[in-house]
């Protein structure tokens, strides 16, 4: 059993004093000399062409600097997969959905520029709209963007194995439609951003960005700077889940108004400017066909989902797939067929949040499994442990589990729970359900096409004091990934953590990806821990050259060199330090161990500045289909949950009272953060299971763009959750590690699902599960059941 | 036109001239450097703004600057002692109750005037005093384990 | 999120408030606990040329107990409300109402007068301060006027107040011997909730284990403003109270809601949430009026 002096520990996070003291700087407490404010024009209308737009009287209002549209921005498209470029800045022929951008300006101060806004007089020529799945695809629909027949931005169609030959051999198939509502990313700080243009030509973004990688890139190739020109640096963020990840076009406009203007320009989205972006989790319509042997083995299933995408692809491209990829795990199943259509409508765009387009899909699933138990009699647990894979095991996709603790998570929250116990015997109206979840641990190829590596880092150690300096392009969103590759470097350097300082987020220090796809901990945290090992390779070296013995002799473990075998004399090289140190207090002397502050100098004075250099890249990954990009993974996490549910069944209300969630995270390089994340995804998975809902009027317009009336969990809504981390040991994670940040959520909606059934007798098909819709339900299956017995 | 008011914040007295139209959160945040306030939505329904008016916690986007004339406030920066941290603020470190931190200092406040008037309380006190201020980050419950741990272990609140 | 541009006046005094109003016309809104106007001024819905500030005004926070009436001060916040000792030992059903509007922040700044003098269909504290029988007081320039609570309502957002005139207190009569309020509040979440429904019950005994004297059962966010309930009330006057009777009382509440679909909730969810609202809030009152001993007001 290895034992480690810095991971799989509880240490606090490097940046929560920082946090809890209010000294932590996010975008909006940034104040630049000269700083003008901007504001973006977004459409009042779902649907209609630009006939005109006039700017003159909003630049001529004294206080604005700048009025931006079209004919400043150009035409270049972008968009997430170089596949679907379908977006422009501003709007040039015609809006597509209500907040789409036509404008922005920058002006002295906010309400300048929002005078500015409306004096921009726009003539627009409505056009009918089409606001749901099915008013988007019917025949003779009005067309959201031309190229798009049908309004089918995208559409993906996979067999693996025989399907049909196999659903002839089951006993049971079961078919069900299953279908959520489209989601808000809700997180508490709304985007913003600051860009600043210098006279020489260099262009500096300040966002609260996930990527700042992928936001200089889009602002590189849409406003036509050179990307050598380009940095864009993420201060701490408030959360982003998902939305954050893309550029977005209030980040371009304020780049290029500061470039106009040559002065810093300084946006935020409104909380309503939140909601108007989206960017959220798509609407699913999923139709799930299963079937079985009698005995419980899965054999095969056939999935169609439709996805309700908004007005541009977004993160859509890489949703369509994962809608039907991630059901290819965590269970042996040789057949399955995916048929994905993601539908454009006039409504904000979608894209990812928080498990991307595996949510859904594994809650339509992990309830049919249920059903599918119940039909033949067989215990939920059982019939998962029946089915599950094993580390080894490919999947009928490719994706091959190099790793995954399924049984262990099962077996931990069924024991943990009290589930034996419990099932069956709960009285009417309270309930208990399990399932289980599985997710990528960063996605194995980058949104666009190209060999870059997934995360470049260096570390620096300084001169002098045996500190070391982690530089890292990755994202601190909240997640604790700043304190993960601190402790990364520590533990291998072999140093304790407060030796190691670490700046992240800036696209000066490398590449990455950021943080999304769950992939930083593993992917990032490989590139640091190689940077790293080449860090104590280098000072070990000259260490072992100076004392003269192989350098296999030595170690570095808590800020000490370590001699494995025998004594060695360090004594001269305690003098050269001590030489240098002539007056100083408290250094070490005679026969104290060696420190890595004393061999650290002695190799920057060997060998200049000594930086360490990591990378990572996923290696082959498998996977010859279409599609294969989207799925395929590094490694897998996976867990399991079980939840208990009190229905109040005159009204319909649900409490979730007892949330027991068992995840395998491979390997926890911090113990808290990772039940942190465990907590908070269960969190989001309960609002989106019992409240969270963006509803729009007739007209296109979002009727709850307010974190009132979008309901997000409170203190009073989310219980207790006991978290159980399960670690398999992941072959090719830092450590052991893999994700555990968006997988956590996936066994979260079908849990509460099937408890609510346990509790009720109702199966729901739709989400979310208010009070109303429940209430509705139990009274139609109360009035079913007395027809049929001819009670009254 | 601008009013010059008069008002206590963090124990130091300021007087600032404002328009009608500035709220408490903005005078804070844009004009008196005090960012550590936050803004999540503007309208009272996610607590980032939360700072304790004349011994109350409220939001400062619903309160005008100039209804602040006279009025004693502390803010997340008051909070801490010159060495340190405040125990509340100790707790939330230890405890993990932080993670991107918005939400954090109106928790901290709101508990720190829980904690004033009810040195022990018992969780669903807790869960009850924090009803206002949002987080999507934590799921709570590290936060309410952080506040729990202040009940039973400190005297300086 | 910014505020339309206004005019801003700090009166010290009621009598200030009602010449300042006088002056600036009908082109002003009230300010108090700032969480309906302001919130509503930063959406764009209102933009009044002047905002006029009673926060300040020490009368308008009091608390006074006189005879058998408890008078409250209309500026007293919520919070503030729950912490007057008469709301809590007596008036239960506005002591649980206080304590679901908004948020624990929220109370802090919101006011008892502002929950009234808004008229939100869904308003907390209307409907049980509506089943206790409470009276207004509101002051204009040249005087005052008491009006029951109950009459106040016209429709949402609109309320028998005149221009120039002020919700000056609330006040409550000590309720009699064996009685007691209860009340319901239906919501999505638990917390930062405006109601699907909610019902407001106060009941009468004739003695501890007596027969229905009175009945009042208030019914909120099912109507253009709160609403009593006659045919509830009709089925609760003179018979014993027991299970069976709150359900029908339930029933019949349900008939005199006039709910509408919105985006919260459909009117037949909220006719149906009548019943069982009621059932639970006369439970409530009638569980305190078994006990309610007679204490001597001091």
């Amino acid at each position: 059993m290895t034992s480690y002096s810095v991971v799989n520990s509880r240490a606090p996070r490097l940046d929560a004093p920082d946090k809890t003291t209010g000294s932590a700087v996010y975008i909006d407490d940034i104040t630049l000399p000269g700083m003008l404010f901007g504001a973006v024009l977004h459409s009042p209308l779902a649907h209609a062409r630009i006939l005109n737009i006039d700017t003159s009287r909003a630049k001529k209002l004294p206080g604005v600097k700048c009025v931006v549209t079209s004919d400043d921005a150009g035409l270049v498209k972008y968009g997430v997969s170089p596949a679907r470029y379908d977006e422009v800045l501003f709007c040039y022929d015609k809006v597509r959905y209500v907040g789409d951008e036509v404008a922005a300006v920058a002006a002295i101060d906010l309400e300048t520029a929002t005078e500015a806004l409306s004096l921009i007089k726009v003539d627009y020529e409505e056009l009918p709209a089409v606001l749901t799945l099915e008013d988007a695809v019917a025949e003779g629909a009005p067309l959201v963007h031309e190229e798009y027949a049908r309004n089918i931005g995208a559409e993906v169609h996979h067999e693996f194995g025989d399907v049909e030959a196999a659903l002839a051999e089951c006993d049971l198939v079961l078919t069900d439609t299953f279908r959520n509502k489209r989601q808000d990313g809700a997180f508490i700080e709304p985007q913003g951003c600051i860009a600043e243009y210098d006279p020489k030509g260099n262009l500096t973004l300040r966002s609260s960005t996930q990527s700042p990688h992928y936001v200089q890139r889009t602002i590189a190739m849409v406003l036509g700077v050179p990307i050598g020109k380009v940095r864009v640096i993420k201060p701490y963020v408030g959360g982003g889940f998902g939305p954050k990840v893309a550029a977005n076009s209030m980040e371009m406009a304020a780049c290029l108004m500061s470039m106009k203007t040559g002065k810093p320009v300084k946006m935020g989205f409104t909380r309503e400017e939140v909601f108007l972006y989206g960017r959220a989790r798509h609407q699913f319509v999923h139709t799930l066909t299963t079937g079985v042997k009698k005995d419980g083995t899965l054999m095969a299933l056939k999935n169609e989902c439709y996805l309700e995408g908004g007005a541009y692809s977004s993160f859509g491209i890489a949703t369509i797939y994962y809608a039907g990829s991630l059901l290819g795990g965590p269970y042996r199943l040789k057949n399955m067929k995916y048929d994905g259509y993601r539908v454009c409508t006039n409504k904000p765009a979608c894209g990812a949040q928080r498990g991307h387009g595996g949510v859904i899909a594994r809650a339509a699933w992990e309830q049919q499994l249920d059903r599918i138990a119940e039909e033949i009699g067989m215990d939920p647990v059982e019939l998962r442990l029946k089915n599950m894979m094993e580390a080894g095991d490919v999947s009928c996709n490719e994706l091959k589990m190099n790793s995954l603790g399924m049984r262990e998570c099962i077996e931990a929250v069924r024991d943990g729970s009290g589930w034996k116990e419990k099932k069956g015997r709960l009285p009417k109206g309270k309930g208990i359900g399990m399932a289980c979840g599985f997710f990528v641990s960063g996605a194995g190829f980058p949104i666009y096409r190209s060999e870059t590596y997934h995360a470049t880092v260096s570390i620096r150690v300084s001169e002098d004091g045996g500190t070391v300096h982690v530089y890292t392009a990755s994202a601190e969103i909240g997640q604790g990934s700043d304190t993960a590759f601190a402790m990364i470097a520590a533990e291998t350097i072999g140093i304790p953590l407060d030796s190691v300082s670490i700046s992240s987020g800036d696209t000066e220090f490398g590449v990455d990806l950021g943080a999304y796809s769950s992939r930083q901990t593993l992917m990032t945290g490989h590139a640091t821990k190689e940077a790293a090992m080449d860090v104590r390779r280098q000072i070990l070296g000259v260490m072992a050259r100076e004392l003269k013995v192989d350098i296999s002799e030595l170690d570095l473990k808590d800020g000490l060199v370590v001699f494995k075998h025998g004594r060695v004399d360090y004594s001269h090289v305690r003098a050269r330090y001590i030489k240098e140190h002539r007056g100083w207090q408290g250094l070490a002397r005679g026969h104290d161990p060696l420190t890595f502050q004393e061999a650290a100098r002695i190799a920057y004075l060997a060998r200049g500045t000594i930086i360490g250099k990591g990378k990572y890249k996923p290696g082959d990954l498998g996977g010859t289909h279409k599609g294969a990009a989207v799925g395929t993974s590094p490694a897998y996490g996976c867990s399991a949950q079980v939840v208990e549910v009190n229905v109040d069944m005159e009204t319909g209300k649900i409490t979730v009272e007892k949330m027991t969630d068992a995840h395998d995270c491979g390997f926890a390089i911090n113990r808290t953060s990772v039940e942190g994340q465990m907590q908070g995804s269960l969190s989001m998975g309960l609002g989106e299971a019992l409240f969270e809902e963006v509803k729009f009027d007739e007209k296109g317009r979002i009727l709850n763009s307010n974190l009132a009336e979008y309901k997000i969990a409170t203190s009073l809504d989310m219980p207790n959750v006991t978290p159980i981390i399960v670690e398999s040991h992941e072959p090719y994670g830092p450590f052991g590690a893999k994700e555990v940040g968006e997988g956590a959520i996936m066994p979260t909606i079908p849990a509460i699902l099937n408890a609510v059934y346990d509790a009720t007798g109702v199966r729901f098909q739709e989400l979310p599960l208010t009070p109303e819709r429940v209430f509705m339900a139990l009274r139609s299956k109360e009035r079913k059941t007395q027809q049929s017995t001819g009670e009254h | 036109m601008k009013t010059l008011i008069n008002l206590k914040i963090n124990g130091r007295e300021y007087e600032v001239a404002v328009e009608p139209t500035k709220t408490l959160v903005d005078l804070l945040r844009y004009d008196l450097g005090l960012t550590g306030t936050k803004k999540g939505c503007g309208t009272g329904e996610c607590g980032s703004c939360t700072v304790i008016f004349n011994g109350k916690p409220v939001n400062s986007c619903l309160v005008l600057a100039i209804q602040a004339r006279g009025a004693e406030i502390l803010t997340i920066e008051g909070l801490k002692p010159a060495q340190g941290l405040h125990p509340i603020q100790q707790a939330f470190v230890d405890k993990g109750a932080v993670q991107c931190g918005f939400c954090t200092p109106g928790m901290i406040l709101s508990a720190s005037s829980l904690l004033k008037k009810n040195p022990n309380p018992s969780e669903p006190e807790i869960r009850k005093a924090l009803s206002g201020n949002l987080c999507r980050c934590t799921g709570y419950q590290k936060i309410v384990e952080a506040v729990q741990s202040v009940g039973k272990d400190d005297e300086r609140r | 999120m910014l505020l339309p541009k206004f005019e801003y006046h700090e009166p010290k005094t009621l009598t200030e408030a009602g010449e300042i109003l006088r002056a600036v016309g009908p082109d002003a809104s009230i300010l108090a606990g700032g969480t309906d106007l302001l919130v509503n001024m930063k959406r764009g819905k209102t933009a009044p040329k002047h905002v006029v500030c009673l926060s300040r005004i020490e009368e308008l926070k009091k608390t006074a107990k006189e005879q058998e009436a408890l008078t409250i001060g209309a500026c007293l916040t919520v919070a503030g409300l729950r912490e007057v000792e008469q709301v809590g030992a007596d008036f239960k059903g506005v002591y649980e109402a206080a304590g679901s509007l908004g948020s624990p922040l929220i109370r802090n700044l919101a006011t008892a007068g502002g929950n009234i003098v808004t008229a939100r269909p869904a308003a907390d504290l209307p409907p049980p301060l509506i089943a206790y029988g409470a009276d207004i007081k509101l002051m204009k320039e040249n005087g005052e006027r008491i009006l029951p609570l109950e009459e106040f309502f016209k429709g949402p957002g609109e309320t028998a107040i005149e221009p120039g005139e002020i919700l000056c207190s609330i006040v409550l009569k000590e309720p009699p011997l064996y009685s007691g309020g209860g009340y319901e509040k239906l919501g999505i979440r638990r917390s930062l909730e405006i109601s699907v429904v909610n019902v407001a019950a106060f009941l009468a005994l004739d003695g501890p284990s007596g027969a229905i004297n009175e009945a009042r059962i208030v019914l909120g966010a099912v109507a253009p403003r709160p609403i009593r309930s006659p045919s509830a009330e009709g089925a609760l006057i003179g018979q014993e109270p027991d299970e069976r009777l709150f359900q029908e009382a339930g029933q019949k509440a349900a008939e005199d809601a006039r709910p509408i679909d919105d985006f919260r909730a459909s009117a037949e969810y909220r006719r149906e949430m009548v019943k069982t609202l009621t059932k639970r809030a006369l439970k409530r009152a009638y569980e305190e009026a078994k006990v309610r001993e007679w204490r001597r007001w001091k």
